[in-house]
C-alpha cells in the first residue's frame, strides 16, 4: 500500500468530510427535534450552490476575473451570507408549508411530504440551471501546499476553516444561549418544553433555519472546491450526509461532525480499492471508486443493523 | 307470465321509476348514439349478415357481440337493482346532477380529449364538484339522514314489493330505451344512413328489449333482495344474521348493526338494502365491476370504434401501465398491509427483470460460456421463468428485508432506500453477468401456440398483463383476509402487542417482504420481455419514489385504491405530460399560449420536464389534505382522521377520549 | 368480604421467578426477586409507582431479558424466548396502557389473539381450502364466545372498531384477546386502572370468574389496595425493584414495611408536629 496515496486520500477525505459534516448537522438537528428525516435537506444544499453561482453572476465574477485581497474576502462573505440566508429562509418556508400541518399525523405522512418537497426542489433546480453539469466559478486562489509528499490546496484550508468556525459557533450556541437550551429542551420532550413556556413552533422554525443555513454555507465551499454542481447533487450528497449523521448518532451534534469526517474518509479510501479485472480477483470490478456509493450505503446499513444509536448516541429502550 | 297489471307501476314507485329511468337512460343514450354503441352494434350485425363487409370478422366479431350483450344487459339489470334498493330518501335532483357529473361529463371529456387527458380533467373537476356541493349543502343546512336509521327487517310482503319494483323498472327502462332507439333508427333510415337490411333488426330489437328488460329487472331485484335484512330465522344452526353469546341468548344482526357507531354504521350501510345512496352500495358495485371487466377485457376490439386510429400505440401503452399496477399491488403488501416503509422497491423489480433478461436471451450463453440456445426454447421458458423469477425476487426480498427487522419506521425506509440504490449499482458493475451499462438486448418474448408476440401487435401482451393483474388482485385479496393478513395489520398497528399475542414478528415481516418482492418479480419478467431488453438505467431511486407515490396517492392498504393510483401515476408519468407537450405545439390550442408565456421566463420548460415537480406537489398536497389517498380503505380513513364526531363514550369513563393523542400517558391513578 | 371457599393450591408452582434481577445501565429496575404462582391462584403484585412491577411482567413475557436469575414456567425455562414464543408456552398478558389494534374491529382483535391456535398457511389461505375455511369459521365462533364472557354488549359491538369503545370496554376486549390463545397463565397489568367504583367491582368479578370458570391462573399488578385485598390469594409487595413483603392479604396489610413504602416514613418535621 502506497503510504503517500493513503495520506493523500485522507486529506481529501477530511476536507470533503467537513462539508458532509455541515450538511449532516442539518439532518441531525431536524431529526433530533421532530423525528423527521428531512429528505429535502440535500436539495436545499443544491439550491444553495445555484444561489452562489447566481450571486457571482450578478457581479460578473468568473474564475479569471476574480478580485483579490479584501474585495475577495468581501465577495466571499457576501456569497456566504447570501447563500446561508436564502437557504435558511427556504428551510423555514418548507417546514411551515409541508411539515408543520403534519406534525401530529402518523409518521409516514411527513416522510412522504419530505420526499415530495425533494422532488419539487430537484425540478426547480433542473428548470433553473438545466440538466447538464453547471460550472461554479472557483474564484478562491488555488495554491498548492506540501507537507512531505502530501499535497493540499488553499481551498482545502478555506473549507476546513469555514466548517470549523460554523461548527464551533453552533456548538457554542446550543450549549450556552437561551435559544440553544430551548432547542435541547424541545428535542428531549416537546410537551414539557411547551409547558415551560417555550414557543415550540418558533424553536422548530429556528432549528430549520440554522440547519438550512449550514447547508447554504456548505454549498459555497463545495462549489469553491469542486468547481461544479448539478441538480442531482443534493440527493446523493444528502444521503451521504444522512449516513454521516446516523453514524455519529442521530440527534447528536458532535456525532454529526465526527460522522461527516468519517464518511468523507471512507469515501476517499474506497478509491484505493483496486480494480478486480486488473488485479485478477482482488478488489472490485472497475475499482472501488465506481462502487463508492454502494460502499457508503453498506456502511449505513451496517450501522443501522448493529448499532442504530450510532457512535456517540445513547441506546434508549422503548418504554412498554 | 307477467300480466299487464303487474307491470304497471304503483303510485309510490312511480316517482322512483322516473327518477332512475330518466337518470340512467340519458348516459346510455349518449353512449349508444353519440359515442359508438350503435356503431359497434351495427357493425356486428353487418359482419354477421355479410361476412367481410365490415372490419369485424371472426373472433373479433364474437367478442364485440359479447361485449354489447353484456353491457346492455348489465345496465338494465342495474336499473332494476337501483330502483329496488333505493330508500327514496335522497332527492331526484341530487341524483340527476350526480349522474351528469359522473357519467356525462367524463364521457364528453374523453370523447373530446382522449382517455388520458379526459381522465385528468375529470380528476380535477370531481374534487371541485365535491367541494362545491359540500359548501352548497352547508349553506342550505342540509344534513344527510343518519345511516342505518330505522333499520327495517324485510318480511315477505316487503320483499315482494321490492321485487315487483325491480321488474317494473327493468321492463319500463328497456321499453323506453327501445322506443327511443326505434325513433332514432327511423330517422337514420329516412335520412339514408341506415342500411335497409338492418330494419329487421330494428323490429326484432324493439320487441325483444322490453321482454329482456323484465327478466333482467328480476335479476337486479334478486341482487337487491340478497342484501336485505331477513327476518330472524328459526333454525338452530348459526347463520350470518345471528350470533350467540355465552348465555345462549341470540344477538341478531339487526341489533349488532344498530349498536354500531356512526362512522362504522356508515360503512355497513353501504351493504344494505334499502339504501340511501344506492349508486354507491356494494350491490351496485357488483354491476360496475361487470361493466369494467367487460370493458377492459374487450377493449382491443372496442378501441377502433371509441377512439379511431392509433389502437396499437394505445394498447402498447396500456400494457405498460399494467405492470405498474402489479408493482403497486406488490408494494401495497409491504407498505400498506404490513406497514413497512420500503423506499427501495425498484431493487426487486430489477432482479425480476434481469432474471428473465439473462435467461431469456443470449446473455445466458455468454455467462455460461456455451453455444447459443435455440430462441424458441428460450421463449417457451418464459412461463416457468415468470414463477421462478418471482421466486428469486422473493428470496432476495427476504434477504434484503432481514437487516431491517428491528428498525423503526424511518430507519427502515432509509435502509431499504440504500438497497434500492445498491442493487442497480451491482447490476451496472457486474458486467460479466449483466453486460453492464449497455444492458441486455434481444430478450425473448414469450411463446404461446398460435399467438404472434412480435412488437407489431401489442394485443397478446395486453391480455397477458390482464391475466397477471387478475392473478395479483386475487392473491392480494386472499392474503389480506387471511390469518397472515391479520398478522400484518397487527404488526403495523402495534408490534409489541402483536408479538405478545403470538405473532412471530420476524417471519411475518419477512413474509411481507417476500410476498411484495414476488409480485415485482412477475412485473420485472413481463417488463423485460415486452421491452425486449434490460438496462441499468431503467432502475433508479426515482422509480422507487414513483412506486411509492402510486400506493400513497391511490390509498395505502387499499387494493382498488392502489390500482387507481398506479393508473393515475402512470398516466401522469408517461402519457399526460407528453400529450400536453404535443398539444402545446398546436397553435390553435390554448395551451400553446400558456406554454410560450412560461418559456419566456424559464427557458428549459416543457411539460415533460416538470414531471417531478408535479409529482412532488401532488405528494405534498395529498399528504396534507387527503393522506388516506384517493380510494382509501376504511381502516386508513379512520387512522388519518382521528375520531371526530362519535359520542359513544360512556359516563363512567375518563375525561380523555380513548384513542386521542396523549390519552395513554394519563393513566396514573391514586 | 373474604373468599367464600378457600381453594386448595397444592403442587408444583406454575410460574417461578428465581432471584431475577434486571438492570438498565446502572439503574436497578428489579433486584433479586423470588416469586411463585401456583396453578389456579390469583396472585397480586403491588407497590408504589416505579416499583418495577410492569418490568416484572415484561421480563416474564420476554420483552426484556433478565440480567441475572431465571424464570421457569411449568418446569421449563423461559430464558431467551421472544414474546410470541412465551405466548405459545401459555402466558398471555394485557398492558397497563391498553395496547389494542386500533384500526381493527373488536372481533378482529380477538382473532389476532387466536393467531397461535390457527394453522392456516399461505397456500391454504390463497386457495380457500376446506381446512382453512373451517378453521376460520371456528375461530370466529370462538371469538364471539370469548366476547360473550363479558355479557352481550361486546358481542353486539363485535364489528365496531375498538377505537370507538369506552375505556372499560376496551380493557375487556384486551382480556378477550389474551384469552384467545387459550393460555394457562394470564398476566393482567392494572386491570382496574382508570375505572370508577362500579367498573372496578365489575372488573374484580370477571377476574374471579376467569379463575373460577375458565380455570386460569392469574398474576396481576394492581394499584388499589382495597381491590387486591379482596381478590388475591397471595400478595407480593415490591418497592424500588425489591420484594419487601409477601403473604396472605391480612398479613401484608399489617406489614410495617408495606405501610411505610406506600405512605413514606414519617419525617422529622412530622414527628415534631405529632408531639
Amino acid at each position: 500500500m502506497n503510504f503517500t496515496l493513503l495520506l493523500q486520500e485522507l486529506v481529501i477525505g477530511i476536507t470533503t468530510g467537513a462539508i458532509y459534516a455541515l450538511i449532516a448537522l442539518g439532518y441531525t438537528m431536524v431529526y433530533g427535534i421532530i423525528e423527521l428525516i428531512n429528505f429535502a435537506h440535500g436539495d436545499i444544499f443544491m439550491i444553495g450552490t445555484f444561489i452562489c453561482i447566481t450571486i457571482f453572476d450578478q457581479f460578473g465574477i468568473t474564475a479569471s476575473s476574480a478580485p483579490r485581497g479584501f474585495s475577495l474576502i468581501g465577495l466571499l462573505l457576501l456569497a456566504l451570507l447570501g447563500s446561508m440566508l436564502i437557504c435558511a429562509v427556504l428551510g423555514v418556508v418548507i417546514e411551515r408549508v409541508a411539515y408543520r400541518p403534519l406534525r401530529n399525523a402518523p409518521r409516514l405522512a411527513p416522510l412522504i411530504s419530505a420526499i415530495g418537497v425533494s422532488l419539487i426542489l430537484e425540478d426547480v433546480g433542473k428548470l433553473w440551471k438545466g440538466i447538464t453539469i453547471v460550472s461554479f466559478p472557483q474564484i478562491f486562489p488555488q495554491i498548492t501546499y506540501y507537507i512531505g509528499p502530501v499535497s493540499f490546496s488553499s481551498v482545502d484550508i478555506l473549507v476546513l476553516v469555514v466548517a470549523l468556525i460554523l461548527m464551533v459557533g453552533l456548538q457554542w450556541m446550543v450549549s450556552y444561549t437561551r435559544t440553544g437550551r430551548a432547542m435541547r429542551a424541545v428535542a428531549q420532550d416537546r410537551e414539557a418544553a411547551a409547558l415551560m413556556g417555550v414557543n415550540v413552533n418558533r424553536i422548530i422554525a429556528i432549528t430549520f433555519f440554522i440547519g438550512a443555513a449550514l447547508a447554504g454555507a456548505a454549498a459555497l465551499i463545495w462549489g469553491l472546491k469542486y468547481g461544479n454542481t448539478n441538480f442531482t447533487l443534493g440527493f446523493t450528497l444528502g444521503l451521504f450526509a444522512f449516513t454521516a449523521a446516523v453514524l455519529g448518532g442521530i440527534g447528536n451534534l458532535v456525532g454529526a461532525m465526527l460522522g461527516g469526517v468519517l464518511i468523507g474518509v471512507i469515501e476517499a479510501l474506497a478509491a484505493l480499492i483496486p480494480d478486480s479485472s486488473a488485479t485478477g480477483g482482488f478488489g472490485l470490478p472497475h475499482g472501488g471508486a465506481a462502487w463508492h456509493e454502494a460502499i457508503i450505503f453498506v456502511v449505513l446499513i451496517l450501522i443501522l443493523v448493529f448499532r442504530p444509536s450510532g457512535l456517540l448516541g445513547q441506546q434508549t429502550p422503548e418504554k412498554v | 307470465m307477467p300480466t299487464a297489471s303487474m307491470l304497471l307501476p304503483t303510485r309510490d314507485s312511480r316517482a322512483l321509476l322516473i327518477k332512475w329511468i330518466v337518470g340512467l337512460l340519458v348516459p346510455v343514450m349518449v353512449f349508444t348514439f353519440v359515442w359508438s354503441g350503435e356503431a359497434i352494434i351495427n357493425n356486428v350485425l353487418l359482419g354477421l349478415i355479410n361476412p367481410g363487409s365490415t372490419a369485424l370478422q371472426g373472433p373479433v366479431l364474437i367478442e364485440a357481440a359479447i361485449f354489447i350483450v353484456v353491457f346492455y344487459a348489465t345496465v338494465i339489470a342495474l336499473t332494476g337493482y337501483l330502483v329496488a334498493a333505493d330508500s327514496g330518501r335522497r332527492r331526484t335532483i341530487d341524483l340527476w346532477i350526480d349522474i351528469v357529473v359522473f357519467t356525462l361529463v367524463p364521457l364528453f371529456l374523453v370523447i373530446n380529449f382522449g382517455l388520458v387527458v379526459g381522465a385528468a380533467l375529470c380528476a380535477i373537476i370531481w374534487p371541485a364538484y365535491f367541494f362545491v356541493r359540500r359548501r352548497v349543502r352547508q349553506a342550505r343546512h342540509y344534513t344527510p339522514p343518519p345511516p342505518l336509521k330505522n333499520l327495517e327487517v324485510s318480511d315477505a310482503e316487503q320483499r315482494a314489493i321490492l321485487m315487483s319494483r325491480a321488474t317494473t323498472a327493468g321492463f319500463w327502462f328497456a321499453f323506453a330505451f327501445a322506443v327511443v332507439w326505434l325513433i332514432v333508427d327511423l330517422i337514420y333510415f329516412f335520412v339514408g344512413q341506415l342500411p335497409t337490411v338492418l330494419l329487421i333488426w330494428v323490429v326484432i330489437r324493439t320487441i325483444l328489449l322490453p321482454i329482456a328488460g323484465y327478466f333482467l329487472g328480476r335479476l337486479g331485484g334478486a341482487v337487491a333482495l340478497r342484501r336485505t335484512l331477513a327476518a330472524k330465522s328459526n333454525g338452530s344452526k348459526s347463520d350470518g344474521n345471528v350470533a350467540t353469546n355465552g348465555d345462549g341468548r341470540r344477538v341478531s344482526k339487526k341489533r349488532q348493526l344498530e349498536s354500531l357507531s356512526t362512522t362504522r354504521a356508515r360503512e355497513e350501510a353501504k351493504d344494505l338494502v334499502p339504501n340511501d345512496l344506492p349508486l354507491r352500495s356494494t350491490g351496485a358495485q357488483r354491476f360496475y365491476l361487470i361493466l369494467i371487466v367487460a370493458f377492459v377485457l374487450f377493449y382491443p376490439v372496442l378501441d377502433p370504434f371509441l377512439f379511431g386510429s392509433g389502437t396499437a400505440g394505445r394498447l402498447a401503452g396500456y400494457g405498460d401501465a399494467g405492470y405498474y399496477v402489479i408493482l403497486a399491488l406488490g408494494l401495497n403488501i409491504v407498505v400498506g398491509f404490513a406497514g413497512l416503509l420500503d423506499l427501495g422497491y425498484v431493487a426487486f423489480f430489477a432482479i425480476g427483470s434481469y432474471a428473465w433478461g439473462i435467461i431469456g436471451s443470449t446473455q445466458l450463453t455468454n455467462v455460461l460460456g456455451q453455444a447459443p440456445v435455440n430462441p424458441h426454447i428460450l421463449s417457451a421458458l418464459f412461463w416457468p421463468m415468470l414463477i421462478v423469477g418471482a421466486l428469486i425476487a422473493a428470496f432476495w426480498g427476504v434477504l434484503l428485508g432481514a437487516p431491517t427487522l428491528r428498525l423503526r419506521g424511518d430507519y427502515l425506509a432509509i435502509v431499504t432506500l440504500g438497497f434500492g440504490e445498491i442493487v442497480p449499482i451491482v447490476f451496472l458493475e457486474l458486467d460479466k453477468y449483466s453486460n453492464g451499462p449497455n444492458g441486455i438486448v434481444g430478450v425473448q418474448s414469450p411463446s404461446f401456440p398460435g399467438v404472434d408476440w412480435s412488437v407489431i401487435t401489442p394485443v397478446p401482451y395486453y391480455y397477458l398483463i390482464l391475466a397477471l393483474i387478475a392473478f395479483t388482485i386475487f392473491a392480494n385479496v386472499r392474503l389480506r383476509d387471511s390469518r397472515l393478513g391479520r398478522a400484518w395489520i397487527a404488526i403495523r398497528e402495534d408490534e409489541i402487542a402483536a408479538a405478545s399475542s403470538g405473532v412471530n414478528l420476524v417471519n411475518t415481516k419477512l413474509f411481507a417482504f417476500g410476498a411484495g418482492a414476488f409480485f415485482s418479480g412477475i412485473a420485472g419478467a413481463y417488463h423485460a420481455a415486452k421491452l425486449g431488453g434490460v438496462s441499468p438505467d431503467n432502475f433508479s431511486f426515482g422509480d422507487s419514489v414513483i412506486f411509492l407515490a402510486m400506493v400513497v396517492i391511490g390509498g395505502i392498504g387499499s387494493i382498488p385504491g392502489v390500482i387507481v393510483g398506479a393508473l393515475a401515476v402512470y398516466a401522469i408519468n408517461q402519457l399526460l405530460l407528453a400529450q400536453l407537450d404535443s398539444l402545446a405545439t398546436d397553435p390553435s390550442n390554448p395551451l400553446y399560449a400558456v406554454h410560450n408565456a412560461i418559456v419566456h421566463f424559464i427557458p428549459g420548460f416543457t411539460f415533460d420536464n416538470i414531471r417531478n415537480l408535479i409529482f412532488g406537489i401532488i405528494l405534498v398536497v395529498i399528504m396534507i389534505f387527503r393522506p388516506e389517498g384517493l380510494i382509501p380503505s376504511a381502516r386508513r380513513r379512520r387512522e388519518f382522521h382521528a375520531i371526530e364526531e362519535d359520542h359513544e363514550i360512556e359516563v363512567g369513563a375518563l375525561d380523555v377520549v380513548p384513542g386521542a393523542p396523549g390519552f395513554e400517558t394519563e393513566v396514573r391513578v391514586e | 368480604m373474604s373468599v367464600e371457599q378457600p381453594i386448595e393450591h397444592t403442587g408444583e408452582p406454575l410460574l417461578k421467578l428465581n432471584n431475577v434481577s434486571k438492570f438498565f445501565g446502572g439503574l436497578a429496575a428489579v433486584q433479586n426477586l423470588d416469586l411463585e404462582v401456583k396453578p389456579r391462584e390469583i396472585i397480586s403484585v403491588i407497590g408504589p409507582n416505579g416499583a418495577g412491577k410492569t418490568t416484572v411482567f415484561n421480563l416474564i413475557t420476554g420483552i426484556y431479558s433478565p440480567t441475572s436469575g431465571n424464570i421457569v414456567l411449568a418446569g421449563r425455562s423461559l430464558a431467551g424466548l421472544s414474546p410470541d414464543k412465551v405466548l405459545r408456552r401459555g402466558i398471555a398478558r394485557t398492558f397497563q396502557n391498553i395496547r389494542l389494534f386500533n384500526n381493527m374491529t373488536v372481533l378482529e382483535n380477538v382473532l389476532v389473539g387466536e393467531h397461535t391456535q390457527l394453522k392456516a398457511n399461505v397456500l391454504g389461505s390463497l386457495f380457500h381450502t376446506p381446512n382453512v375455511m373451517h378453521e376460520e369459521a371456528e375461530a370466529r365462533q370462538r371469538a364471539v364466545e370469548l366476547l360473550s364472557f363479558f355479557g352481550t354488549e361486546l358481542v353486539e359491538r363485535q364489528e365496531e372498531y375498538v377505537i370507538t369503545l369506552s375505556y372499560a370496554q376496551r380493557r375487556r376486549v384486551e382480556v378477550a384477546r389474551a384469552l384467545g390463545s387459550i393460555p394457562k397463565l394470564l398476566l393482567l397489568d392494572e386491570p382496574t386502572a382508570g375505572m370508577n367504583e362500579a367498573e372496578t367491582l365489575e372488573a374484580v368479578k370477571y377476574v374471579r370468574r376467569l379463575r373460577d370458570e375458565l380455570g386460569l391462573t392469574i398474576l396481576l399488578i394492581e394499584h388499589k389496595l382495597a381491590v387486591t385485598m379482596g381478590m388475591s390469594d397471595r400478595i407480593y409487595v415490591l418497592d424500588y425493584g425489591r420484594k419487601i413483603a409477601e403473604g396472605l392479604p391480612e398479613e401484608v396489610r399489617r406489614d410495617e414495611k408495606v405501610i411505610a413504602a406506600y405512605l413514606g416514613k414519617p419525617t422529622a418535621a412530622d414527628q415534631k408536629a405529632a408531639e
